[in-house]
């Protein structure tokens, strides 16, 4: 009889403490903090997810999936080879953004330099104002569309 | 700017006893083949594994086929090449076992050869009957009493119970002189009675000396090992298990990367790695630190009271004996208030005239030299003595005139010996007419004892003292007349010893009997910033104790039965020889020589010692990195040439394992003389010498080896 | 080789590491040490209660075998607990993507891989596990285990602090590490995640049509909270498979670099702490110098590499600057996240990620970091401070042969419980269930095998393999090289801190353990202590490749 009141004074804490340990960190802080970005952010907390036309079309972080010649590819879809580490890459470097330029001018005509500019103005960098310039397909395809709703009846 | 500190060998001098005959003898050679055995290797792993592997490999060279896919039958010179590198590995580890077990042993005959068997005189009591019984000393139980007369040799060590006599303990100490033994004192066996005759009690039972205990401290199959030498070997076990885990690892992967990896190469490599040259002299090390010790005539009664030696950072050092020759010679006779230089020297001899002391002799002779020899000498004859008490802390005489002689010829000596009071009572002679007292002494006894002082007197008894020098007061008749400078004489090299101690961190501390002005003159003029002043010896036990209540080690020396306790609290503790049983008893460590000054030389050969530990050990791991890159890449790149960009000393295979394996055998003899006569160092602080012996053993042992195995390697392709 | 300006970078962050960590610090020691801070007025009733209602008394003070033994049984529960909730997810609420439980193996290593620091994860969590689970297995774990790093580094602190008399009480660590160290930052940190981008819902997937009206499912989810809890925390187990790859984990240059700090800041903390804690704040120099000298020569190692271009496995927008400074801190705090894929980081960055996890202190795990480099130091001033003349101490105390004998074996379990299953691995041609893997050249394969167990002993969690060694194989040795990797040095370490307890100090130090002399002697000793260790096995793998003239470990 005594040995098994010692056994659970032993055991008691170590149960106890998982159990309540779980119901704090498991439950009660990812839920307060679900809370308070719904509350705060709840743009980001949703993720990011992009408008086009009154209704979300994608992420801004998550690769969108172009295929059409109009627009500009991501890495994921145009090569399996040079695929990103996480397979929804939302950006492509500067140079493959321009090389794209050619046939993106071919099946919309619009003047190259005038979607060299475009590019140009949506450049980021993986150092903010310096290192390796990328663009964001989501982001550069759509305010391609708004420069030119002409070139892109239907998705404006 | 700090004082420029000698080096480590100037600073102990010259070993004490002779040179030793060379240990490298026929026997030695032949003692360190017998060592091969793998019985007597169980003592050391490290050479026990390497010799196993020398069978692998020469089985290896025997029966080749037998170790297909893990051997080219082709290759059987090339093991056989590698089985004698591995076999001739072990035996210079035996070698160097079996030279540092000769050198202790000379070293300890040529302390031990005065105990032979020699005759003693048993007394045996039966009833009220003292019979003498001729025996030998090898029959003499502990406890047994001997005669001992003129001539005799003292059989055991063994204590005075009756009678004074002198002893003659060359042998044993190197010290010519005879010594005079009281009861009480203690006798070396071994030494010589010189004169008169006594009774001693056997202190020892046969084989219990201290120089059985020496001797057995030397044979390294009974040596226990001491603390630093487990922790080392918890070291090397640690790095052969990791090695061993590589090897087989590297074996596993062979069979299943498809390595191609031949065992004898593997094996090698696995030797290279071992710490075989620690493994090897650690034993040798240890031994070759008591052999030094024992050249200084030193007695350490374990191995761990060296290596606690060198972990000493308090060093109590008695005043007298240690930093003082132990004699105060009078210097000056100071007159005070009116009175002549020439009446204080007058008083002064008189009242020194029976005072035995070197002080009391060295009186005589200044007023000798400076002819204040007094008219009154006769009268000694007559006088009453007062001898030297502990409570008043003076002695003198008391003259009676009226009587008087002639002095006859002869020295001064011969007549202080030949006319005692005794005598002078026994020829019938009678004390009478005028009395006169003259009494000499310490100071404030006088001034506590209420005789007359003149003006000035306390004033210039405290500057005698913050010069350093014990002032002396001479009274007549109940008033100081004057005061004589007694000066110490500072031992000639204790100064260096103590710069070097204490640049080593080590804080030395004086004790002395004298007074806080005396003591503190000397102090600073040796460089000790530290004392105790006015200590009784039975204070020395709550010092000991005091200091290690402050977490320090304690170095300390005694040679009293007073100092008994605090020998053996104290962590090391070094007895002279000259002392009693009972500080022989309690202390860790003997000085033969009963030289005080000694505890440096034993706190710094404790550091040699551990210092070569670790130098040896930190050189041995070190130098893996230069064996990894001369035989991994090679190994490797019968699969993968790739790895032939590694491969910077340019080796080939074979050339590599036999270049890295003789690299890694002869390192051993060739570190025998630093095992045997331990790392030199100048005394400095711990920071200075940690990085310098970091960058020689350590570093060095990093580079070293890339240059010994491509000299080698050029070596073996011009043969 | 990197420029100037990504070199001042790499600087500015270590050093706010470095400036936060020694500002961090004072209040981590008020939390250990039990002394006023300003979060008692709202905490103090709350522990109180906790106290009561665990029934552990908060006054008794324990040894080093009863803190060990509380902290490895509440782990076990903790496991329990998690295991439970994994294999029957099945079954639990806010699991909108329906996810069966999982099988027992894949269980069994999930939970000692999380409970454990370790993280090492056979899956990938956007497609397995519930938003359930996600929280209360896998953030739960990731918040106790590392607050159980950071409790038995403190009572090995207790233990070698000169004068000290007990090893403190595990559950009163645990409760105010937990509730006054790492909610609170964890909080702060996961809004300011959100803030920036990372998703924090438990909705379910939303489904949208893309621009090109294809169909496309956003993985959302309450993965703010997770990204926390793993950088802060150094668990490293992703929310998703890609781990800091995927855009939702990491969305941008600002949330990476913020996750490189945070991956820094306890670690770097715990070394200041060591110092403060320990009553003598110099004695925090080898520590400090030791391991971000380490971490400095693992960089230039990395760096010394090819940067690889944005290619495949790398993320535009962090490119091969980022991705390589991530692996290298990544594996020197033995964080185990990733913001690319490990393939396609050079073999030099690679072999300096093996001396991440094989060294463990650079500055290593929350709390065992600290613990690893005072074993480091233990050996070290043995082995070299014999050379100054005395028998070495550290911290006043004598090492002696048990002190020895107990980091020995400490270090030998590393070399065991690496190369023994990595060789089990090739010998029981369990490495042929991984897809692909017969056709690597041999110095990739190999280097994924040593490094998925390396990863393992270290309780790092970063892997070439992923999901794909979801096999029965690798998920019980991995599981058991974990579990090995985690507790018997922590044992040993703590068994070691006892012995310190009621130990006589040498007034004095005869080789001063806290200035740079010392510092430089302990790294060079470490260098060359993992060197003798693996140097054959990291020239069989990352250096092989190298050598051979590959870039990355695509095979």
């Amino acid at each position: 009889m005594s040995s098994k009141a010692s056994r659970w004074k032993t055991y008691r804490p170590v149960i106890a403490l998982s159990i309540l340990s779980m119901l704090v960190c498991g439950l009660a802080y990812p839920l307060l903090i679900t809370g308070v970005s719904q509350a705060a952010f709840p743009y980001q907390a949703n993720g990011s997810q992009v408008q086009l036309g009154g209704r979300a079309v994608g992420s801004y972080y998550i690769d969108n999936g172009f295929t059409l010649p109009i627009f500009f590819h991501g890495r994921n879809e145009t090569n399996p080879f040079t695929a990103s580490a996480s397979g929804v890459d939302p950006d492509i470097t500067l140079s493959d953004a321009l090389s794209q330029i050619p046939r993106i001018s071919n099946a919309t005509g619009i003047p190259a330099s005038s979607l060299d500019a475009l590019v140009v103005a949506h450049e980021h960098w993986t150092l903010w104002i310096t290192g390796d310039p990328y663009v964001n397909v989501l982001e550069l395809n759509l305010a391609l569309i708004a420069a030119y709703p002409s070139s892109y009846p239907g998705y404006a | 700017m700090a004082r420029r500190v000698p080096g480590l060998d100037r600073v102990l001098g010259k070993a004490r006893l002779a040179r030793r005959p060379s240990a490298l003898t026929t026997k030695t050679l032949a003692d360190s083949v017998v060592r091969l055995s793998p019985v007597s290797l169980l003592a050391n792993p490290v050479m026990l594994i390497v010799e196993l592997t020398f069978f692998i490999v020469a089985a290896m060279a025997a029966y080749p086929y037998a170790f297909v896919p893990f051997a080219s039958p082709g290759e059987r010179r090339f093991y056989a090449e590698v089985a004698v590198i591995l076999l001739v590995t072990v035996w210079f580890s035996t070698l160097s076992d079996s030279l540092a077990e000769q050198q202790a042993k000379n070293t300890a005959s040529s302390l031990k050869q005065l105990e032979t068997e020699v005759p003693a005189k048993k007394v045996v009591t039966e009833g009220w009957e003292r019979q003498i019984v001729r025996t030998e000393s090898t029959k003499l139980q502990k406890g047994d009493l001997v005669l001992l007369e003129k001539g005799d040799v003292v059989p055991m060590d063994a204590e005075v119970l009756e009678g004074i006599a002198m002893v003659d303990e060359s042998l044993v100490t190197g010290e010519s002189v005879a010594v005079r033994k009281a009861p009480g004192d203690s006798l070396i066996g071994g030494s010589k009675v010189a004169s008169d005759t006594m009774t001693a009690r056997v202190a020892v039972n046969p084989g219990e000396s201290y120089l059985d205990q020496m001797v057995r401290l030397v044979e390294s199959s009974k040596r226990p090992k001491t603390p630093n030498e487990v922790a080392i070997t918890m070291v090397l076990f640690g790095l052969s298990a990791v090695f061993t885990i590589i090897i087989a690892s590297i074996l596993g992967l062979s069979v299943t990367l498809g390595l191609s990896v031949d065992l004898s190469v593997l094996i090698a490599l696995y030797v290279c790695l071992l710490p075989t040259t620690i493994g090897a002299l650690l034993p040798a090390i240890g031994l070759s630190g008591i052999s030094r010790l024992y050249e200084r005539k030193v007695i350490a009664k374990s191995g761990r009271a060296i290596e606690t030696a060198g972990d000493t950072d308090v060093i109590l050092l008695d005043k007298t004996g240690t930093i003082t020759v132990g004699n105060r010679q009078a210097v000056e006779m100071i007159p005070l208030d009116g009175k002549t230089e020439k009446e204080v020297g007058e008083a002064a001899f008189l009242s020194s005239w029976f005072d035995d002391t070197p002080e009391g002799r060295s009186v005589i002779r200044l007023g000798y030299e400076k002819g204040y020899v007094p008219r009154e000498l006769n009268a000694l004859t007559m006088s009453e003595v007062y001898d030297f008490s502990a409570q008043t802390r003076t002695s003198g005489v008391k003259l009676h005139f009226g009587a008087s002689f002639v002095l006859p010829k002869g020295s001064v000596q011969r007549v202080r010996r030949k006319f005692y009071l005794e005598d002078a009572s026994e020829q019938g002679m009678h004390l009478s007419g005028e009395e006169t007292e003259i009494v000499k002494g310490a100071p404030d006894s006088f001034l506590k004892s209420g005789f007359k002082a003149p003006q000035g007197f306390r004033e210039l008894v405290d500057k005698i003292a913050s010069e350093g020098d014990t002032p002396m007061a001479v009274a007549r008749d109940h008033e100081v007349i004057g005061l004589v400078r007694l000066k110490d004489v500072l031992k000639p090299g204790t100064r260096e010893k103590i710069e070097a101690v204490r640049s080593m961190g080590i804080r030395p501390v004086m004790i002395t009997g004298d007074q806080p002005l005396t003591a503190k003159s000397i102090a600073s003029e040796v460089g000790i910033d530290e004392f105790v002043a006015q200590v009784r010896p039975e204070d020395k036990y709550s010092i000991v104790l005091k200091e290690q209540s402050q977490n320090h080690i304690v170095a300390m020396i005694g040679d009293g039965t007073n100092d008994a306790p605090a020998l053996a609290a104290a962590d090391v503790g070094l007895s002279m020889n000259s002392g009693t049983e009972a500080a022989k008893e309690a202390a860790n460590m003997v000085d033969l020589e009963s030289n005080p000054a000694k505890i440096i030389d034993v706190v710094l050969l404790g550091k040699q010692l551990l210092m070569t530990r670790g130098a040896v050990t930190a050189f041995s791991i070190s130098n893996d990195v230069a064996k990894y890159f001369a035989i991994l890449p090679v190994m490797f790149a019968t699969a993968f040439p790739a790895l032939r960009s590694l491969n910077i000393l340019g080796l080939d295979l074979q050339t590599a394992v036999l270049s890295a394996l003789i690299f890694n055998a002869v390192v051993i003899p060739m570190l025998i003389p630093l095992a045997m006569r331990g790392v030199t160092f100048k005394p400095s602080s711990t920071m200075s010498l940690f990085l310098r012996n970091v960058l020689i053993y350590g570093v060095g042992g990093v580079i070293v080896p890339f240059i010994g195995i491509k000299l080698i390697d050029l070596l073996l392709g011009v043969l | 080789m990197i420029d100037a300006i990504q070199a001042l970078v790499v600087v500015a962050i270590l050093a706010s590491a470095l400036i936060s960590g020694s500002l961090l610090a004072p209040y981590v020691v008020r939390v250990l040490t039990g002394a006023p801070t300003r979060l008692d007025r709202l905490l103090d009733p709350v522990e109180k209660r906790v106290y009561r209602l665990i029934g552990a008394d908060p006054t008794i003070t324990m040894g080093w075998k009863q803190y060990f033994f509380a902290a490895l049984l509440l782990n076990v529960a903790q496991m329990a607990i998690a295991f439970a909730i994994l294999v029957g997810q099945g079954v639990l609420p806010l699991n909108p993507q329906g996810f069966p439980g999982l099988s027992w193996d894949l269980a069994l290593n999930t939970v000692v891989s999380f409970a454990t620091n370790t993280n090492l994860q056979h899956y990938a969590g956007e497609a397995t596990l519930s938003y359930f689970s996600q929280m209360t297995a896998i953030q739960f774990l990731q918040f106790t285990s590392a607050t159980t790093g950071v409790c038995v580094m403190a009572a090995m602190i207790r233990g070698f602090k000169p004068g000290s008399v007990h090893m403190g009480n595990f559950y009163v660590d645990f409760v105010r590490v937990l509730t006054r160290l790492l909610l609170p930052l964890c909080i702060l940190a996961a809004l300011v995640f959100v803030a920036l981008g990372v998703p924090q819902t438990i909705g379910g997937y939303v489904t949208v049509k893309t621009v090109e009206g294809a169909t496309q499912t956003l993985l959302v989810g309450p993965v703010a909270s997770l990204v926390a809890i793993m950088q802060i925390g150094t668990n490293g187990g992703g929310y998703f498979g890609a781990n800091s790859a995927y855009p939702f984990q990491n969305p941008n240059p600002a949330t990476d670099v913020l996750q490189i700090y945070l991956m820094l800041l306890i670690p770097t903390t715990l070394i200041f702490v060591f110092g403060e804690m320990i009553g003598k704040k110099k004695e925090t120099r080898p520590i400090l110098i030791g391991s971000y000298a380490l971490l400095a020569i693992d960089m230039v190692i990395a760096f010394l590499g090819s940067i690889p271009v944005v290619g495949p496995g790398i993320e535009t927008r962090f490119g091969g600057f980022f991705s390589t400074f991530w692996t290298v801190i990544t594996t020197a705090v033995t964080t185990g996240s990733v913001n690319a894929s490990l393939s396609a980081i050079n073999p030099l960055g690679i072999l300096s990620a093996f001396m991440g996890m094989l060294i463990q202190a650079t500055p290593g795990g929350k709390g065992v970091g600290v613990m690893y480099m005072i074993m480091y130091i233990v050996i070290t001033v043995f082995v070299v401070g014999l050379m100054t003349g005395r028998t070495p101490e550290y911290l006043g105390a004598k090492i002696n042969a048990r002190d020895v004998k107990l980091v020995m074996v400490a270090f030998l379990v590393h070399p065991i419980a690496i190369l023994v299953p990595t060789i089990a691995a090739y010998a029981t041609k369990a490495v042929d269930a991984i897809p692909g893997f017969s056709s690597l050249p041999t110095s990739v394969g190999f280097t994924q095998v040593l490094y998925e167990f390396a990863s393992s002993a270290a309780n790092n969690g970063s892997d070439f393999f992923g999901a794909a060694a979801n096999t029965p194989f690798f998920n019980f040795a991995t599981a058991a090289v974990i579990f090995v990797g985690r507790y018997v040095p922590i044992a040993i370490l703590l068994a070691l801190a006892g012995s310190m307890i009621g130990r006589k100090r040498v007034a004095e130090q005869s080789l001063r353990t806290d200035g740079a002399a010392f510092s430089f002697v302990l790294v060079g000793s470490i260098l060359l202590l993992v060197v003798l260790t693996f140097l054959p096995f990291l020239m069989l793998g990352p250096l092989l490749t190298y050598f051979q003239g590959m870039v990355n470990f695509f095979g």
